[in-house]
């Protein structure tokens, strides 16, 4: 091939897949990472609840599991999602364990916002330690995990839920909505 | 003075390649558990702030990846174990530096193949045919054809 030639496809092989990898890069959501437990068991955990209950990841064990990490200072993303929860104990409370985790966050502010925006009832666990929040890889609230009823984490959503992807993650897990 | 530039040149490379070297495979020396958990800390993104490292950042989330790391330190992990325990948590987006070496040498790879690249095109300048001597008589076609017009202007 004649080096003049060899320029020229300098600038198709090389300028633009490398332009259009920076372009991409731009428009990236840092907040979105693919989980890699999907797919694999969900990591155990024992912790306290806010009302003193003592919760293992066992208790979860025979029926599918929403977990939905939140926080009282979390707003207005887990406001926006808290209807879509106490619907979704309302309608699926017998067929599926919702439990929520507190990420970061003091009992008592958990507590009002519990008290103004609606308490379902479901458990919500403290982890003070931010332990259980590290074992599912959560990088901040609110974020969603949907276990199956072999316990097997299917689909992770992050940032509030609304009705699409409630029903996805319903989907993945052998919920029908 | 140009015939020495192209040694000097492939002689610096030889030399900074050969620093590379010696800085790359120096044993480096045993770290005490706290080092190393410190090290590991600083090569783990803290998953809830913005490009700061675990060892560097307060938040929460950070201090509890610490403790574990401490943790799984103190139960007899080594370091690589600890790293993709994390890493089978979050992903490899935990870790701030790309955990296969070859990247590493991309760079150096890219010089030397800018250096090969510069090393073939002076070899090409220096080994083209000399320019045609200026003057040379055009063909006869040529001449046939400024009669032809020269001969129209004439008319």
């Amino acid at each position: 091939m004649p080096p003049g030639r060899l320029r020229w496809l300098l600038v198709p092989l090389v300028v633009v897949p490398l332009s259009w990898l920076l372009f991409a890069g731009l428009g990236r959501n840092p907040t979105d990472a693919p989980s890699p437990l999907i797919g694999k068991p969900l990591p155990s955990f024992a912790d306290t609840t806010l009302v003193g209950d003592q919760f293992t990841s066992a208790d979860l064990a025979g029926k599918p599991a929403v977990i939905n990490f939140w926080a009282s200072y979390c707003i207005p993303s887990c406001v926006e999602e808290h209807p879509f929860l106490l619907g979704l104990q309302a309608d699926h409370g017998a067929d599926l364990t919702l439990v929520g985790v507190l990420y970061n966050d003091a009992p008592n502010d958990a507590l009002s916002f519990l008290a103004r925006y609606g308490d379902g009832g479901w458990p919500n666990l403290l982890d003070a330690s931010g332990r259980i929040a590290v074992e599912l890889g959560v990088s901040g609230p609110p974020e969603t995990f949907f276990v199956d009823a072999d316990g097997i984490v299917r689909g992770r959503h992050i940032g509030p839920l609304d009705a699409a992807s409630l029903a996805a993650g319903l989907a993945a897990i052998g919920v029908a909505s | 003075m140009r015939g020495l530039a192209l040694p000097l040149a492939l002689a610096a490379l030889l030399a900074l390649a050969g620093l590379v070297a010696v800085d790359a495979l120096r044993p480096s020396p045993a770290l005490t558990r706290a080092e190393q958990a410190r090290q590991i800390a600083s090569e783990l993104r803290c998953p809830d702030c913005q490009a700061l490292s675990v060892a560097e950042s307060r938040t929460a989330s950070a201090a509890a990846i610490r403790a574990e790391i401490d943790e799984l330190l103190a139960a007899g992990d080594s370091p690589d174990a600890v790293r993709s325990h994390f890493v089978e948590r979050y992903g490899s987006w935990i870790l701030l530096a790309p955990s296969t070496p070859l990247v590493w040498w991309l760079p150096v790879l890219g010089l030397l193949a800018g250096a090969a690249a510069l090393t073939a095109w002076l070899w090409r300048g220096r080994s083209l045919p000399p320019m045609p001597a200026p003057g040379a008589p055009p063909n006869e076609r040529l001449r046939a054809r400024v009669r032809e017009e020269e001969a129209e202007l004439d008319a």
